[in-house]
């Protein structure tokens, strides 16, 4: 390879000062404080962890926004938010994106624990359901509440859509990555799926505990023979629910500046304390 | 200060509104009837019409209106849900080009005249491609893409179907048919519209020209951190100069990838045997095309600046050399429509022994600029000098919105050319590239 001559040394020269001048340009998104995007599920808690965060530290923003896990974690990869909220893991496949992008797989901090519920009526009989029989229902295999132990009356499924984390978690890990029933019918929060089950006493549907209000939780059997067990702090915390999950806030990076601050604030006493408050388990 | 809360407007949400409405608008009349009608008077002797009065729906009646309005609903999300099963994707790319080698100089030959054209500066849509999938989970994908620019016409580029398998929840294990990316290194799978430098390196260029092939590849994923493809092909590629689209030899290519991914680390190495084949007049050539190839991708972070990679690939192998070619045979002509092996001429030259390869660093300066250099070198026959390509290349980045991208780029590329009388120079061929690109 021959040695490049001085004039062409010259000219990619210019042209890096080129480069170097632009890069020096002033940043427009320098000041306008910390954007929070992703799930439905973490928007109840974050934006709680949000309020209190700024009262206690005057002159910051943060601005949260749902959408669902999946939205959030597009927006991370396609530069729109600076934190995801996220019910589920990120794939392998978001992170390469990502990574494409960014250079980067992203950082995960889990900032609480949560029991993915499943939410019948008030009014419902049923107290219970094996892991398999759930299964089953959102798989459609099972339509009537006789299957399983209540009355003789049609089941109505409800779920979320498929850019909620929720959803993507159940269906890993209940369904084992198969399709919903046809008939299982979308909404587009957990607050909606709360509110269809609380008004529908024939209704069933699942989602995170902090919005299991005027629903009931169907005790979970992990396998035959053993004992039912409830979302609750105690079973969360062990790992003896079957559905128990992390909710995660994901940055591009390590977390620093004003979102590491936030965050370092989440996983204080005073954030985990809030978790408790609003219905989602510490980690610790 | 309040939190501002604000929901994405979704299809659900439509929906739901849709619901509402339908609703409304089916118990609205008879709400507004009841509420504003005046206190019953005693009309039958009188013989009004008793039909300007509806009589009240009774709540059977209201419970079949819901019913049925909860069954359009359903209907309206179940197609819903088969629509969203569709993902369209695409990007635009247009680019302004500068060489050093330019002159307004056209040159016209032939009887009716073609015209050359030897300016160099000029805009050109380099891509305009569209991306259809449909997902068709849990057990598999179909894929289209097609493309068109300055450089080729409207054509299909990816056309694939992926079956998963059903026992692992993010289908580790997967059969595609079709046309589809070569399973050779990391270069060759990564879209230009994610790519830091404008055109991928010299080897792969010519090594695998389209990128991608027809037949069928078994990809498998073992555990978190281990990866393998191996593939069935025609090989030559959909770009390839003679046969584009058919495969002249029995025997296929077979090309394998291993590769260990740790996220902030992968490595992999790549092989490929199969023939090549030199149409002439008479008989036909036969070489040996093969490739091994190694790839490496390290991924670290600077505090306050951004992320950052260093991402190499190396090849060496034996493929047709476009240079002997056009030494070793005479190109038909009008006087002479003949493709021969030159008298004399050593068929055992046409494929040589060839080594190419890239380093390519790339730094992000906070989360809107990214700046890359690459180092990329080919070969062609490593028995013989002054046939060698190298090109240093300098590129910076700028993204807006998540789908804008402007590439600013410098090339240097440094080649040898036989001067006439005697010597090698090298040409004045630096080029400079601005791209604008937008993808949904």
């Amino acid at each position: 390879m021959r040695l490049l001559s001085s004039n062409r040394c010259a000219r990619a020269l210019a042209w890096l000062t080129c480069m170097v001048s632009l890069l020096a340009a002033p940043r427009a998104e320098a000041g306008r404080g910390v954007t929070i995007k992703g799930s439905d599920t973490m928007v109840i808690l974050v934006q709680r962890l949000a309020e209190n965060y700024m009262l206690a530290n005057k002159g910051q923003i943060v601005q949260v926004t749902g959408g669902g896990s999946g939205t959030g974690i597009a927006a991370l990869i396609n530069g729109t938010t600076d934190v995801c909220m996220a019910s589920r893991p990120m794939k392998e496949e978001e992170k390469r994106k990502l990574r494409d992008r960014f250079q980067s797989m992203g950082t995960e901090t889990a900032v609480a624990k949560d029991g993915l519920s499943v939410y019948v009526n008030d009014t419902n009989p049923v107290k219970t359901i094996t892991l398999d029989q759930l299964r089953r229902l959102y798989l459609g295999e099972i339509t009537s509440w006789k299957e399983l132990g209540g009355p003789d009356v049609p089941i109505t499924l409800y779920g979320r859509e498929n850019s909620s984390g929720t959803y993507v978690f159940f269906k890993d890990n209940v369904l084992k990555g198969k399709d919903f029933a046809p008939r299982c019918q979308t909404l587009p929060g957990t607050a909606a799926v709360a509110n269809a089950v609380a008004r529908d006493k024939n209704g069933v549907g699942y989602g995170g505990a902090a919005y299991a209000k005027g629903v009931r939780d169907l005790g979970l059997i992990p396998a035959a023979g053993k004992p039912a067990v409830l979302p609750t702090a105690a079973t969360v915390k062990d790992g003896s629910y079957p559905l128990t999950r992390y909710l995660y806030l994901y940055t591009r990076m390590k977390p620093a500046g004003d979102v590491k601050k936030f965050i370092d604030y989440a996983l204080s006493p005073a954030g985990q304390a809030l978790t408790t408050k609003v219905g989602y388990f510490p980690l610790n | 200060m309040p939190t501002e809360i604000r929901n994405t407007p979704r299809a659900g949400h439509m929906l739901g509104l849709l619901t509402a409405a339908l609703l409304s608008a089916a118990l609205w009349p008879q709400g507004v009837a009841h509420a504003d009608d005046p206190a019953p008077a005693d009309t039958s002797a009188a013989g009004a019409d008793t039909s300007a009065t509806p009589a009240p729906e009774s709540l059977e009646e209201v419970a079949g209106h819901v019913g049925g309005l909860t069954e359009t609903v359903t209907t309206l999300q179940t197609d819903l849900d088969k629509l969203k099963r569709i993902k369209i994707t695409g990007y635009l790319q247009e680019r302004w080009e500068g060489s050093e080698s330019d002159r307004d100089t056209v040159k016209a030959a032939g009887s009716p005249a073609a015209y050359t054209t030897f300016n160099a500066r000029r805009f050109y849509l380099r891509r305009a491609r569209f991306k259809i999938t449909y997902d068709a989970s849990p057990w598999g994908q179909m894929v289209l893409s097609a493309d068109g620019g300055t450089d080729r016409p409207f054509r299909l580029l990816d056309a694939y179907g992926a079956l998963y398998d059903p026992w692992t929840i993010e289908h580790h294990h997967q059969l595609w048919f079709g046309q589809f990316n070569v399973p050779f290194g990391n270069e060759i799978e990564r879209s230009s519209s994610v790519r830091e430098m404008p055109e991928r390196s010299k080897a792969e260029g010519i090594l695998f020209p389209g990128e991608r092939d027809r037949g069928v590849k078994l990809q498998d994923q073992f555990g978190a951190h281990f990866e393998t493809a191996l593939a069935v092909i025609n090989g030559g590629g959909i770009n390839s100069a003679d046969f584009p689209t058919t495969d002249p030899s029995a025997a296929k290519d077979v090309v394998g990838r291993a590769r260990v991914v740790f996220g902030f680390l992968d490595a992999g190495i790549s092989a490929y045997g199969g023939k090549q084949t030199t149409p002439l007049t008479g008989p036909e050539i036969e070489t040996d095309r093969t490739r091994l190839g190694g790839e490496v991708q390290w991924y670290y972070e600077m505090p306050k600046l951004g992320g950052g990679s260093l991402k190499a690939e190396a090849y060496r192998g034996h493929n047709v050399n476009a240079d002997s070619l056009s030494t070793l045979i005479a190109a038909p002509t009008s006087a002479n429509p003949v493709r021969l092996l030159k008298p004399g001429a050593d068929p055992g030259h046409i494929a040589t022994d060839f080594n190419g390869g890239y380093v390519t660093w790339v730094q992000n300066v906070t989360e809107r600029l990214q700046v890359a250099a690459r180092y990329d070198w080919w070969d062609p026959n490593v028995d013989l000098d002054h046939d060698q390509y190298h090109r240093i290349g300098f590129a910076l980045n700028a993204f807006y919105q998540g789908q804008v991208r402007v590439t600013l780029a410098y090339e240097i590329p440094t080649t040898e050319r036989a001067l006439a009388g005697g010597g090698y120079e090298d040409p004045n061929d630096n080029l400079m590239t601005a791209q604008f690109q937008f993808q949904f």
